[in-house]
């Protein structure tokens, strides 16, 4: 099941996301929170904190950067550029930054 | 990533760049957040637009922030007949913003928290 | 983070660009920023790069359809730009005939809107920004407003900037998104001079936090305003809604900031 969510900035995206996949991972389902924004912020909303939001953004860069290995599949990715959040929910903030439209 | 058994909630870039570069029927499901200002309701209704020419699965517009009847008026008027979750402008998200905490975890009870939740009764995913 | 004051002295006109997380109130800033500059007697032309516009609002201009039409550029020389200005038309040209007129004298351009694919505005986009990479740079002040997040500023669309104003709401995901952009902006812009603006103050320790984690004294300070909002969601220009509010004020004050960054005459400093 893939779940997409689309919004304005500011219109609250980021904090519908989080509470979404905390409510399925607490009622049992495996989750993972794809951040698939160039500036990610969804690690706060989904409680990682501050410095880890932070440290995911890092390795983000690296592999934009080509200072990274790449990663074979999508489970090592999840596992290399992810983060545990509560509730069981698998964080990543993993995306290309693939062209340089305006938006 | 193709795990029938895992559930991914892709938070896309604000705007709809994005979805407009999305592969038809990619995703099984697209929730567009809406606030009641007239320029969120523009941008979400192209989201809703393009979601449904593309076929981006079901398509349920999350109403968030509404304070009052006017702001309830408005969205009522975008979006009749759509599939959606109206969320109660509450302070209590206003809060963990600015702390940078989850709203779940800050005030689990919070009003805009229970509303949200609900989101998973409307994309048909309760078990 | 080196805050650069490098400009030549020369420099007399304003460039300035707004950025800032999505909802942090760029728009509406940078909208009364080129209102109340241009109720000064200047020329000020407002630069929209958001393929979803909202500064028609906040400039008073209301619907935020004001395209640049494709037959404006041609196909380009081969090895060189995709689509070019069609012979015979210039950026001066284009901005007389194309961007739309607004209350105080201002013009806003902007390069289309986004109903669709993206590729749809392609040949406005190009003709856009070979408009603001050719215009006099004596003839307008620029004001432009950059959509939320860090792309646009990654890919350089504020480049015609000198100055970059960063609209920082007192939440930590907007503080967060402040920090990129101000590096960003200083390492692919430079040498550009770095404004921070912080919106939606509830009180003094908000604008004390800001510049604490940023790192960076606020050069203006809008305090939060419920009856603003209330306007915001009709989509009414605060300058119209509010003319004596408190954002009018504040802006004017930043007015007055950017201002004093420029050797500009005397008579623009109120």
């Amino acid at each position: 099941m893939k779940i997409a969510v689309v919004g304005k900035g500011g219109a609250g995206k980021t904090t519908t996301s989080a509470v979404l996949a905390r409510t399925l991972g607490r009622r049992g389902a495996r989750v993972v929170a794809l951040d698939c924004d160039t500036n990610p912020n969804l690690g706060l909303s989904l409680g990682v904190g501050d410095s880890e939001t932070e440290r995911l953004l890092t390795l983000r860069e690296e592999v934009g950067d080509g200072a990274a290995d790449h990663a074979p599949t999508w489970e090592d990715i999840l596992d290399r550029y992810g983060a545990d959040a509560p509730d069981g929910v698998r964080l990543s903030v993993i995306t290309r930054i693939e062209n340089p439209e305006p938006g | 990533m193709n795990d029938e058994s895992t559930t991914v909630v892709a938070d896309l870039e604000a705007g709809i760049g994005t979805l407009t570069r999305l592969a038809s029927a990619s995703v099984d499901a697209t929730v567009v957040v809406v606030e009641p200002t007239l320029r969120s309701i523009d941008v979400a209704r192209r989201a809703v637009a393009v979601a449904d020419e593309q076929r981006q699965g079901r398509v349920v517009v999350v109403a968030n922030k509404v304070g009052d009847d006017e702001d309830r008026a408005r969205i009522d008027e975008a979006f009749a007949g759509r599939r959606m979750v109206v969320v109660p402008d509450d302070p209590a998200v206003d809060t963990a913003d600015r702390l940078g905490v989850s709203p779940v975890d800050h005030e689990p009870g919070a009003p805009a928290v229970a509303a949200l939740e609900s989101l998973v009764e409307a994309l048909g995913l309760a078990s | 983070m080196s805050v650069t004051g490098s400009l030549a002295e020369s420099a007399s006109m304003i460039r300035v660009a707004f950025v800032g997380k999505g909802g942090a109130g760029k728009s509406t800033i940078a909208g009364t920023f080129a209102r109340l500059l241009a109720r000064r007697g200047q020329p000020v032309l407002a630069l929209d790069s958001d393929p979803m516009p909202g500064l028609p609002y906040s400039l008073g201009v209301g619907v935020d359809d004001h395209p640049i039409p494709d037959d404006v550029v041609v196909a380009g020389p081969e090895g060189g730009p995709r689509w070019v200005l069609r012979p015979g038309l210039d950026a001066a040209a284009i901005v007389d005939r194309y961007a739309a007129r607004c209350p105080d004298g201002v013009r806003y351009l902007q390069f289309g809107n986004l109903w669709g694919h993206v590729v749809r505005l392609q040949q406005a986009q190009h003709a856009w920004s070979q408009v603001v990479e050719e215009l006099d740079r004596d003839s307008w002040h620029l004001v432009g407003d950059l959509p939320g997040g860090t792309r646009q500023a990654m890919f350089g669309w504020g480049k015609y900037a000198d100055t970059v104003c960063v609209v920082v709401e007192p939440t930590v995901k907007s503080m967060h998104t402040a920090r990129r952009l101000l590096t960003l902006s200083g390492a692919r812009w430079g040498p550009s001079r770095l404004v921070l603006v912080v919106n939606k103050a509830r009180d003094g320790s908000d604008a004390a936090r800001v510049s604490e984690r940023l790192g960076l004294e606020a050069a203006a300070v809008v305090p939060h305003d419920g009856t603003a909002g209330r306007a915001d969601r009709r989509g009414a220009a605060p300058l119209d809604s509010a003319p004596g509010g408190p954002l009018a004020g504040a802006v004017d004050g930043l007015v007055d900031h950017v201002v004093s960054l420029y050797s500009l005459g005397r008579e623009v400093t109120q």
